[in-house]
């Protein structure tokens, strides 16, 4: 509760926390306020902004460039929380695993983790979609195996770190089960930064999936930014309204989250809130 | 204000940013310090004694400042100085050294280029390097280091934290000042250490007649070195005079407390405890060797940290495990805890072997055993409620939490905090009153073993002893035998009932507390005894008797 508060009291934090609020309810009310398929064609071709009935204009086949951001939204968002969620879980499994462990443990994990990291991710993540078809449920999984190696290896970083605090000894000499000492007493005091790197990587996979789709490889059923962008580079020039748009709000929405998990880093951290 | 006056501090106030706990951080503080003279500045933490040698040479955090009041040095008031005059005192006229000489040394440069940098940045024109290199040299041997070639080319962390304060101290004499402020200079160092940095202090200052500022909270520091005495209490002094004066005839009754709560200070007069029968917990033949890879084509550095160590305590006994930094004490406690596995050994505790234990059965005899750690604020979660630390154990062992939570209540009440305190976290709670909540953590468990860890080093000397005195009622009434790890010798005296006394992971002496500081047998344990502060006019417990058998 007075987390919330002093969240509610951190100024950037909050401002991020606006504009995801307005980015969620767009993706929302999408349906609603543009009840057709944003893949229609409801105007003439290249329209500029305000023209009438579109606010941002038509692309070259005369598709709502205000009904594709609204309805990409939805796919951005979802792509964005469900992949980082994905990684999450690995990540912080494998991290936590490796960290409290160690040793031989430690070794075979973090190896995995390499093997990862050396592969480049992006291209990991187009090999993965072109191999496995470009459906949502396999960007979300090509975006989630690509994330999760930064988060495993912070994760390992502050299990070592708190594994020999003497709160954590303290508790294992209170009896608490490993499981307690591990989700109880490490994970909270870990788990800023973790929340930190959490939402960037929400940011960095709304870029992934932009940055495929953008070269065709997202969803063909599901209007998306990057798609937007894909498909307007060729008339950049004549139309960058059909660009300008779409990346607008990829920059707004990466932004805001990026805000929004500073502001949670100093919320949750208690001296760090009880100094504002 | 006579020539002899090198250093007189009139009236200062410094003011804290709005906020603090009050508005001043030292208020009216007035001091001199003359020519040749060693004034010792005695208070509890918090009680300003370091703001007031830092703010000589302006050396304050932000948003604080010399509210009113003159700082003349020289005759020279610097309190107004500007900040190019400031440069040139600092490490020129008016040195200073920290209580930890790690932190106060660049990691990455070698020692005899950071004693050689504070020469250079003082000497105008620039010498050449001959000149500085020999000075360097000069200094290094000065402060009594072996082989100053080798170590001005060391690293701070190939050296000892011996060896680092002294470098600290060779830089701060390196143009040769007129006033040397040592901030808790010996804190961090073992006892015999601190009597050889001291010793060195007090022949640098005779030598070149410095004036000395040091900042100590130890008043066996106090009787051993300083020629006058200054006490502080929550930013204002509350007496002042010759060491004599003060110490042997105090006015003021926080002094008189402060005194009387110095370690050791108390004589041993203690009712025969009747402690018999079979050990409780038996540790037989521990080994522990630590292995730290040190590169490819370095062999692995070995570190014995406990060799061949066996140790019975029987019910309800304490006792005492001495030693310094390094002699394997710690580790010797862990190992018992099973917080670290030993090499070979085994430890005999309730009718099984502690260390074959796994798994649920380890669990259930840690319940048994206890420990308090030495540093407070490291040792409670910051996320914690302190009410849930207190009642984790009993629930973990399947008290209702309800229960354990009332349990806990009743325990905070007994350690000396409100029941309420239960509904906090730990940072709302001062150093000594974090140790109450971690001993009453341990005892939630019902435990008939309490490991104490350097439980109360963290602890200014008054709240070491309420600490202690704590301690001594809670063994009485929950019938607990104690592990008591200290490198404090006057500490295990006011507790022990036993004194083992440990070096380079070896046992190298135990016995009766008396018997150890009556007659020790080895050469080592005399040395610790020779090495406590003070020891001359808070003469230990043992020494008084044996002054007393003598007469």
């Amino acid at each position: 509760m007075s987390t919330l508060k002093s969240f509610l009291r951190h100024p950037t934090g909050m401002i991020g926390l606006l504009v995801l609020l307005a980015v969620v309810l767009l993706a929302v009310s999408a349906p609603w306020l543009f009840p057709d398929d944003p893949w229609d064609m409801v105007g003439a071709p290249f329209q500029p902004p305000l023209s009438e009935g579109l606010w941002l204009g038509s692309d070259m086949l005369g598709r709502d460039v205000a009904a594709g951001i609204a309805h990409g939204a939805r796919i951005s968002l979802i792509i964005g929380v469900i992949s980082t969620l994905t990684a999450l879980i690995i990540g912080v499994t494998i991290g936590a695993i490796a960290g409290y462990f160690g040793g031989k443990v430690d070794e075979v994990m973090m190896r995995i983790t390499e093997l990862f990291q050396t592969i480049p991710g992006f291209i990991l993540a187009i090999l993965l979609v072109a191999t496995l078809g470009p459906k949502i449920s396999n960007v979300i999984f090509a975006i989630g195996i690509v994330s999760w190696p930064p988060l495993a290896r912070l994760t390992r970083a502050e299990f070592m770190r708190l594994r020999g605090r003497e709160f954590v000894q303290a508790a294992v000499c209170q009896g608490q089960r490993p499981l307690t000492v591990v989700l109880r007493r490490i994970l909270p005091n870990a788990i800023s930064p973790i929340i930190v790197t959490g939402s960037l990587a929400v940011a960095s996979a709304i870029l992934i999936e932009s940055a495929l789709s953008f070269m065709g490889l997202g969803d063909p059923n599901l209007m998306s930014w990057g798609f937007m962008i894909g498909a307007a580079r060729t008339v950049i020039r004549q139309a960058w309204w059909m660009s300008v748009f779409p990346g607008l709000a990829i920059l707004l929405t990466v932004l805001a989250i990026n805000l929004v998990g500073e502001g949670l880093n100093d919320t949750l951290n208690p001296r760090i809130s009880r100094k504002r | 204000m006579t020539d002899k006056t090198l250093l007189a501090i009139e009236n200062v106030s410094i003011s804290l940013p709005p906020g603090a706990d009050r508005p001043f951080a030292i208020e009216d503080v007035s001091l001199t310090v003359n020519r040749n003279e060693i004034v010792c500045l005695v208070g509890e933490s918090g009680s300003g004694k370091s703001m007031t040698a830092h703010a000589i040479l302006r050396l304050l955090p932000e948003r604080t400042g010399v509210a009113q009041g003159s700082i003349s040095f020289n005759g020279n008031d610097i309190a107004k100085a500007d900040e190019p005059t400031m440069r040139k005192l600092r490490g020129g006229a008016i040195s200073m050294i920290f209580q930890e000489p790690l932190s106060a040394l660049n990691p990455l440069a070698r020692v005899g280029q950071q004693i050689a940098e504070s020469i250079i940045t003082h000497t105008k024109p620039a010498p050449s390097r001959e000149a500085v290199d020999a000075r360097v040299q000069e200094l290094i041997r000065d402060v009594g280091l072996p082989d100053p070639v080798a170590l001005a080319r060391s690293f701070p962390f190939q050296l000892s934290g011996g060896q680092r304060q002294r470098i600290m101290i060779a830089m701060a004499m390196a143009n040769n000042p007129a006033l040397l402020l040592a901030d808790e200079p010996t804190t961090a160092l073992d006892v015999t250490t601190q009597k050889q940095i001291l010793a060195l202090v007090k022949k640098l200052q005779s030598e070149r007649g410095m004036g000395v500022l040091l900042i100590t909270h130890d008043f066996g520091v106090v009787a051993d070195v300083a020629d006058r005495v200054v006490v502080m209490r929550n930013g204002r002094v509350v007496e002042q005079g010759t060491v004599d004066e003060v110490l042997r005839n105090p006015k003021d009754d926080y002094t008189k407390s402060l005194i009387a709560a110095v370690p050791g200070a108390r004589s041993l007069t203690r009712a025969d405890r009747k402690i018999t029968g079979e050990p409780l917990l038996d540790a037989v033949g521990l080994n522990k060797t630590f292995i730290t890879k040190q590169g490819m084509f370095l062999p692995p550095r070995r570190t014995d940290a406990v060799q061949n160590i066996s140790l019975g305590l029987k019910a309800r006994e304490t006792v005492a495990i001495v030693g310094e930094s390094g002699s394997g004490k710690s580790t010797l406690g862990r190992l018992i805890m099973r917080l670290i596995e030993p090499d070979t050994g085994s430890v005999h505790f309730s009718g099984a072997d502690l260390l074959a234990q796994r798994g649920e059965k380890l669990r259930q005899m840690r319940r048994k055993i206890q420990i308090v750690f030495q540093d407070p604020f490291a040792a409670l979660d910051p996320r914690q409620k302190v009410g849930d630390a207190i009642a984790g154990g009993p629930i973990a062992y399947g008290t209702p939490s309800k229960e354990a939570m009332a349990d806990a209540k009743r325990l905070l009440a007994r350690v000396g905090l409100q029941e309420s305190a239960a509904n906090r976290y730990p940072h709302e709670f001062s150093g000594g009153q974090r140790q109450r909540i971690c001993i009453a953590r341990a005892l939630a468990l019902k435990p008939s073993v309490l490991v104490a860890d350097e439980a109360v080093s963290a602890l200014d000397v008054s709240v070491q002893a309420q600490v202690l005195q704590l301690l001594a009622e809670l063994r009485e009434e929950m019938n607990l035998a104690m592990i008591f790890i200290t490198h404090d010798l006057r500490v295990a005296a006011e507790i022990a009932d036993r004194i083992v006394v440990m070096r380079r992971g070896e046992i190298v002496e135990q016995g009766e507390t008396q018997k150890i500081f009556q007659n020790p047998s080895d050469a080592y344990t005399r040395a610790l005894l020779d090495a406590i502060p003070g020891r001359a006019m808070f003469a230990g417990p043992g020494a008084r008797q044996a002054e007393a058998a003598s007469a």
